[in-house]
């Protein structure tokens, strides 16, 4: 087999009819782009997402389904159910096989970002990724009781530094009608970026919540009954509940007993979920949607590889001359059907190299835009043996859908006679 | 003979050839020929007397229905029919009516096609093919500044005479011409034949020439006449 001839052929061939060309390549580009960016956000998401929360064994709130439960705790959405106790939290203090708690309480909003009144043990031993702690980017954490300390997105977001003074908002939205403006939080410290639902949060500490909501009882500030920073200082605050826990176990093994118990507590309906469980759990819903997305992209690429056939059948007609004159000098039928399955392979290959730029250019770009508008912390990174075999199946599918070409050009080239074009 | 002694293996001999496309087609019947190494041959055939299959059939693109060609002591008639491109590759250089050449590729690349295909060809080139792709577009009149443009960019004269020279590279023994002069003015016409015998007599390349036009005739040592179909 004369390869180099056809490669050589192949080149300027292409070359040749590049104008026509580029137009299949770049629908297959597109086409393979989306397939492969599909597949590496389906990962890097799910990555993100697992990447949430880390060493947190049990999480206990109000009686509720476990997604929920994960959604409003973790991913701040939605509304919890109902609070848990305060002494029902100081219950599971005393049991000797939780090494740690994490209260939190939610329920207010700064701007559309979430408020979490929580304390020092949030810093201790909340952890996410691959077991990373919380970080302060500048200031420290908060220690008065009108301390708020801001996540990466959210300072970034509205730029604000430490020393600023902000009011928070009673209840959840984008814009509250009933703020907290008798008792404005100072910005004490920012956290580092983590690339979780942490970024797009506000912390301040349980006697805050508290404190700012002294004369609220009706759900509306009472003028003259609410608090103001002067007055507040140096009270104590103890909250008569709050919303969550995060717990951590000394002994993993026992995390099922532990979780039974609670769930079957007497002092008031609890229910304890692995975030584990929860989140393999909300990833299968989604699951299903994002592998039905990967599936229609698959169609995709194989109505563009259609496509690529159908332009190399239309140029076929226009190729008669140049096949009779390539056999006249003496190259068999098999390097005519050859030479299309070079053009075809290299088409593929060239639309994935530029499929892999294009990809790699929206990543780097999106990236940023990403992590600020959704939380979604997308790297770039190289591709896995997944996305590789993804790749290298377009050039093979290619090499497939190819031997239509080739197998006609084959066979005419056969039987046609000399400086014959097959045109009679 | 004026050319080449008995002894000598003989460029092309064929005998009682004979030819059909399809069952319901009338049955094409060729006359025998045979041809000395270096000698020209002139056949005159108006169309549709089965000049092309005819040539086909030389060139081993066809398989005859009855008959022997023997093609420099190869009975191409029996070869396989990947044996008969290689020996087309090899021993025979080509030159249709037009559209000799592919689009996509220069002058001289076209001329050096046949010596990408074949070693015989290449290993007789002197002293490689690109040289000698030069040589034959210098001694054919092509422009110089013409050899690296798309063939697509030459005059029709242009183009027959860059053919001549891809069918001369290498120094076949055989060349089979199909009408190569009919889309040319009566200048051009004379002027590729004078070059084309007069490099192939140089190279001791034999030339069969297919025509509708007796005129060209007296150019060449022997004609027949190819006659219609028979039966």
């Amino acid at each position: 087999m004369k390869l180099k001839l056809a490669l050589f052929l192949a080149r300027c061939s292409l070359w040749h009819r590049r104008r026509v060309l580029a137009l299949v390549c770049l629908t297959l580009t597109l086409s393979v782009t989306l397939l492969l960016g599909i597949q590496y956000l389906r990962t890097e998401v799910k990555q993100s997402f697992t990447n949430t929360i880390s060493d947190t064994d049990l999480i206990i709130g109000a009686r509720s389904g476990q997604i929920n439960q994960l959604l409003y705790t973790v991913f701040h959405i939605g509304n919890a159910t109902n609070n848990i106790r305060w002494s029902t939290f100081q219950q599971l203090e005393e049991d000797p096989r939780i090494s740690w708690l994490i209260p939190i309480s939610l329920g207010d909003s700064y701007r559309g970002y979430r408020v979490v009144a929580t304390d020092k043990r949030m810093l201790d031993h909340f952890r996410y990724g691959q077991g990373s702690p919380l970080e302060l980017a500048r200031g420290r954490w908060f220690d008065k009781v009108f301390d708020v300390v801001l996540g990466a997105g959210v300072a970034r977001g509205l730029g604000h530094s430490p020393g600023d003074r902000i009011v928070l908002s009673h209840g959840g939205g984008k814009t509250s009608f009933s703020n907290h403006e008798q008792t404005p939080f100072t910005v004490i410290g920012i956290l580092s970026p983590t690339g979780t639902p942490v970024d797009q949060a506000v912390y301040i500490s349980l006697d805050g919540m508290e404190a700012m909501h002294v004369g609220w009882s009706s759900g509306v500030a009472i003028p003259g009954r609410t608090l103001t920073p002067e007055k507040a200082d140096g009270l104590s605050f103890t909250p008569d509940a709050i919303t969550a826990a995060f717990a951590g176990l000394d002994q993993k093994i026992l995390t099922f007993r532990v979780q039974r118990e609670i769930n079957q507590s007497t002092l008031e309906p609890l229910s304890a979920i692995l975030p584990g469980v929860a989140l393999s759990e909300l990833w299968r819903l989604m699951g299903q949607f994002e592998r039905a997305l990967l599936g229609i992209t698959g169609f995709v690429v194989i109505t563009s590889l259609i496509g690529l056939i159908a332009v190399l059948l239309t140029l076929q007609a226009q190729r008669a001359h140049e096949i009779a004159v390539l056999r006249a000098i003496g190259a068999s039928p098999s390097l005519i059907a050859v030479l299309y399955v070079i053009e075809c392979v290299a088409l593929a290959v060239v639309a994935c190299m530029f499929a892999v730029i294009l990809g790699a250019l929206a990543i780097a770009t999106l990236s940023p835009w990403m992590l600020a508008s959704y939380g979604l912390h997308i790297p770039l990174r190289p591709l896995n043996s997944f996305e590789w075999a993804l790749l290298a199946s377009i050039p093979a599918t290619a090499f497939a859908v190819a031997l239509i070409p080739a197998f006609s050009a084959w066979r005419q080239s056969r039987a046609m006679g000399l400086g014959d074009t097959g045109e009679k | 003979m004026p050319h080449g002694s008995p002894d000598t293996t003989p460029a092309l001999h064929v005998s009682n050839l004979s030819f059909r496309w399809q069952a319901d087609l009338p049955l094409l019947r060729f006359p025998d020929i045979h041809i000395a190494a270096g000698e020209h041959l002139f056949i005159h055939g108006p169309s549709g007397t089965g000049k092309s299959t005819f040539l086909s059939l030389l060139a081993g693109m066809l398989t005859p229905l009855t008959g022997t060609i023997h093609m420099l002591g190869k009975d191409i008639h029996q070869a396989r029919s990947g044996e008969r491109d290689r020996f087309r590759a090899d021993h025979i250089g080509v030159i249709f009516q037009q559209f000799n050449l592919v689009p996509y590729l220069t002058a001289e690349a076209n001329v050096t096609l046949p010596c990408k295909l074949s070693a015989t060809r290449r290993e007789a080139t002197d002293p490689d093919p690109e040289n000698e792709a030069r040589r034959l577009l210098t001694a054919l009149a092509i422009p110089e500044d013409h050899w690296q443009r798309k063939v697509t960019s030459l005059s029709i004269g242009q183009q027959q005479r860059v053919a001549a020279a891809r069918a001369l590279i290498g120094s076949p023994e055989l060349i089979l011409a199909d009408e190569p002069t009919s889309a040319l003015d009566a200048d051009n016409r004379d002027r590729f034949l004078d070059l084309l015998l007069t490099l192939a007599e140089e190279r001791g390349t034999s030339v069969l020439f297919v025509s509708h036009d007796r005129s060209l005739a007296p150019h060449f040592h022997h004609q027949i006449e190819l006659g219609g179909p028979a039966e």
